[in-house]
């Protein structure tokens, strides 16, 4: 077990060596000269002795190898650099941020386990027949709907048209349904799919032709003999959902003006503020990372095949 | 059994969905910080206040407005916020005409060398902390200045472009100041205009002239409470010198999506939307003939116009540049493309600033073929088109301008772009036609026509228009040294004229700026800058 884990550890350096080497060449291949950057923010014009004494500043005058070790060594530290165009410590910016996205994915999530799974449920227990082709079809559009086109639809019907919710903005509960709805929707239906193929599969196997032939009820055993040992691949696919959330709620943070590092990532997109993206590529990727970890720990524990690295007991 | 298992599946799937609801709900409990008490609190607070306008209207209820960034950026900016808050006030502040008028300074004068300036400031003035404005607080503002140049997302603080040639700066008695310029500064007000003279009390800044805290200034609203990307506050200061503001409290939040504002506006959720970027055009004319909602429009400080590679064939030839501007129809431009917010025009000087002269719009394509056939011969010329990719009605108006220049010979390719790497491409001069735009940083017009038509302009060089006339360089020396206002206005009425004849650039159009807002309230009316906050208020 623990040494499953150190391996595992050791496994994610190379991913995270190559994240943060991403992060860093983001910064280089970019044009733009970054000190011309960081100075000419809301206008100015910096001169070119200005530009010269910033690049000193900036330790850009160093080889790129160096310049990276550098980056690297104030990264571990937690410096991230200033931003270009708050000149907030980048840091900083992203640990006032992060609880939003957190308090998001949070909710999303949770609403992905819970519908998807009592989605797939449902198709399966009742395959082929209506509920099945009521969830296919649900999950059907819910694939094919782009997120950003589902939240201004939301936004038109329970917020324009309805007035029962916020359009957005960040508070309480309220606040929070859209915008989750829109960023689970995608996993909802993937989750669903997922345990119900995992479910047919597993109706197919010995153990439930014989409780079925013992008259056991199919929701008691949809529920209770063939969910836990479906489930599994359901974790993976959670985790990656997890994963994608956390970095991937761009569009709806800045939909539903949710103050999160999504939002941040966008801004210095269109500020053309690299160290804010750098520090947003690096902390996504390194949190993914982390999520793989413990989605791996937790189908270790779900699953002894897993756990006992396939040798037979 | 069956009907069981049916019911048991809708209560579970009924389970499943409050325990969604609930997820999300306890999640964000324990989440919840001060601040989202707060929002949850005022959003109970909107409803009931939008409930009593339809009996009585609660002249406090708060008001809520958003816009698209954060007006009041906090301790790291130069500014804390932006001069739309009315929180801060400058010394000299400007008309609708975009001429100076008094604030804090209520009077001054210029020397006869025009080389002193003394300004006599207001008496009677507090800050919001309740201290006294007088001339201390204005040298502190100035030493403040003088550490270096201080980074805002509105201009730089930057006592240079404010006060250039400035080699001195005093106090003559408590509510007099003088400076002192090694230069004669004739139109120095022009620069000292909002931005340029903003009063702090020195309370609020730090050792290195950095804010401490929320920033005190002495306008008619005070800040009570800054969550950065959600919102402001802002409350009535009752002590303001003039008159003071309607509403007694107003928020003012971060939406970014435009299409989100627009429905928080329709939703009855924000009474106004606010600053740059308000609301854009295509959705601004859904809200037209909807009673609930009015729009208001005035001059922009933004122009928008083509670049043409100056240092290469064909448009180093005046003739071509002069025929591109025949060519197009720009009425058709702001009519079809823009709503009919702009304002066609082929002066490179924008129309919000006094000194703006007006010319007529001339548009003729049989002379622009002439003019072209004169340069090109029998010959068709393809040059490549930069727009930029991320503005979305720059691809139609680019399609509309090619169709008119192939008329004349000229076969564009068109190529949107990243702005940044488009101004990269510019300055390597490989180019031929550019879209661009400019900003008016203050009503003094020399900056446009130093960066544009000067042979060392920066503009003219890093967008290669390769633009060159004598007569414009000497005009321009004449304007600086006259201390006599007419006969700079005259030289710059000249270079306007030059401008509209040997088009450095080929303008297109002047921005409006547009905002819009629930009829419910009162006094919302668009500035050169802003809307004048302490004018709005809930109608009756």
């Amino acid at each position: 077990m623990k040494q499953y884990l150190i391996q595992k550890l050791i496994s994610l350096l190379p991913v995270l060596f190559g994240v943060s080497l991403l992060a860093f060449v983001l910064g280089v291949i970019t044009p733009g000269n970054p000190a011309e950057l960081a100075l000419s923010q809301g206008g100015y014009e910096p001169t070119p002795e200005q530009i010269t004494e910033m690049e000193e500043q900036m330790g850009l005058d160093a080889p790129y190898p160096v310049q990276y070790l550098r980056w690297v060594g104030r990264a571990l530290t937690g410096d991230l650099g200033t931003s270009y165009s708050t000149r907030n410590p980048v840091g900083e910016e992203l640990a006032r941020r992060i609880p939003v996205t957190l308090k998001l994915a949070a909710c999303s999530i949770t609403l992905t386990i819970i519908l998807g799974i009592a989605l797939g449920c449902t198709a399966a227990a009742w395959q082929g027949r209506l509920p099945d082709r009521i969830v296919g079809a649900l999950t059907n559009t819910q694939l094919s709907l782009p997120a950003f086109w589902l939240a201004l639809l939301l936004i038109l019907l329970f917020a324009e048209t309805l007035g029962w919710l916020p359009t957005s903005g960040n508070g309480g509960p309220r606040y929070m349904i859209m915008p989750a709805l829109v960023l689970s929707s995608a996993s909802t239906a993937t989750a669903a799919r997922l345990t119900r193929s995992a479910l047919l599969e597993e109706f197919g196997k010995q153990y439930c032709t014989a409780a079925m032939a013992r008259g056991i009820s199919r929701w008691r055993l949809v529920l209770k003999n063939a969910l836990p040992n479906a489930i599994v691949p359901v974790t993976a696919m959670l985790g990656n959902s997890l994963g994608g959330m956390l970095g991937g709620s761009i569009i709806v943070e800045s939909i539903f003006a949710l103050p999160g590092i999504g939002s941040y990532a966008l801004s210095a997109v269109t500020n053309r503020d690299y160290p804010a993206l750098q520090g947003y590529v690096l902390l996504t990727g390194l949190i993914y990372v982390l999520i793989t970890l413990l989605v791996d720990t937790v189908s270790m524990l779900l699953n002894p095949k897993v756990r006992l690295g396939g040798k037979r007991i | 059994m069956k009907d069981v298992r049916k019911r048991i599946l809708a209560l579970l799937l009924a389970l499943a969905f409050v325990l969604g609801m609930a997820g999300c709900g306890s999640q964000s409990a324990e989440d919840t910080t001060e601040n989202d008490t707060t929002v949850a609190e005022t959003a109970d607070e909107e409803s009931t206040a939008s409930e009593e306008t339809a009996d009585a209207v609660d002249p406090d209820a708060e008001i809520v407005l958003a816009g698209y960034r954060n007006l009041a950026p906090g301790e790291k900016d130069g500014y804390y916020c932006s001069k739309i808050l009315y929180v801060w006030e400058p010394l000299v502040t400007q008309d609708d005409t975009g001429a100076p008028v008094p604030c804090l300074a209520e009077s001054w004068e210029m020397s006869e060398d025009g080389k002193q300036w003394t300004f006599y400031l207001r008496q009677g003035v507090k800050f919001h902390d309740g201290s006294d404005f007088n001339a201390d607080t204005v040298i502190a503002n100035f030493d403040r200045m003088k550490m270096g140049v201080k980074s805002s997302s509105f201009y730089p603080l930057d006592i240079d472009s404010h006060y250039p040639n400035l080699e001195n700066y005093e106090k003559v008695d408590d509510y007099t100041i003088r400076l002192t310029f090694s230069q004669p500064a004739p139109t120095q007000l022009y620069n000292m205009v909002n931005f340029g003279s903003a009063i702090y009390s020195p309370n609020c800044f730090d050792e290195n002239g950095d804010f401490n805290g929320i920033c005190i200034g002495t306008g008619p609203f005070r800040i009570t409470e800054n969550v950065l990307d959600e919102y402001v506050l802002l409350e009535r200061f009752d002590e303001y010198w003039g008159e003071t503001a309607k509403a007694k409290n107003i928020r003012v939040r971060v939406i970014p999506d435009a299409d989100t504002r627009f429905s928080a506006l329709k939703s009855g959720e924000i009474m106004g939307v606010i600053d740059l970027n308000a609301i854009p055009t295509s959705l601004a004319v859904e809200l037209e003939g909807d009673g609930n909602f009015a729009l208001t429009t005035t001059k922009s400080t933004m122009i928008r116009f083509l670049c043409l590679n100056g240092t290469q064939f064909p448009f180093n030839d005046v003739r071509m540049r002069q025929a591109v501007s025949l060519a197009l129809q720009r009425s058709v431009i702001t009519e079809d493309i823009y709503d009919g917010f702009g304002t066609p025009t082929t002066n490179i000087l924008n129309y919000s600033t006094p000194f703006y002269k007006e010319f007529p719009v001339e548009e003729d394509m049989e002379k622009a073929k002439e003019l072209a056939a004169e340069v090109l011969g029998d010959e068709r010329v393809t040059v490549t088109y930069l727009y930029n990719g991320s503005e979305a009605a720059q691809k139609g108006e680019a399609e509309l301008i090619a169709s008119w220049l192939s008329e004349i010979g000229i076969d564009c390719e068109l190529m949107p772009m990243e702005m940044t790497n488009m101004k990269e491409q510019m300055k390597t001069g490989d180019y031929g036609i550019a879209r661009m735009q400019q900003g008016l940083s203050n009503s003094e017009p020399a900056t446009i026509f130093r960066r544009f038509m000067l042979t060392s302009g920066d503009l003219n060089q890093n967008y290669s228009l390769g633009y060159q006339s004598d007569e414009v360089d000497a005009l321009m020396a004449e304007a600086e040294s006259a201390l006599d206002m007419d006969v700079r206005t005259e030289c710059y009425n000249r270079i306007q004229e030059i401008s509209t004849q040997e088009f450095p650039v080929v303008p297109l159009f002047n921005d409006m700026t547009l905002m819009a807002y629930n009829t419910k309230l009162t006094g919302y009316e668009a500035k050169l800058y802003g809307i004048e906050l302490p004018l709005v208020g809930w109608a009756e």
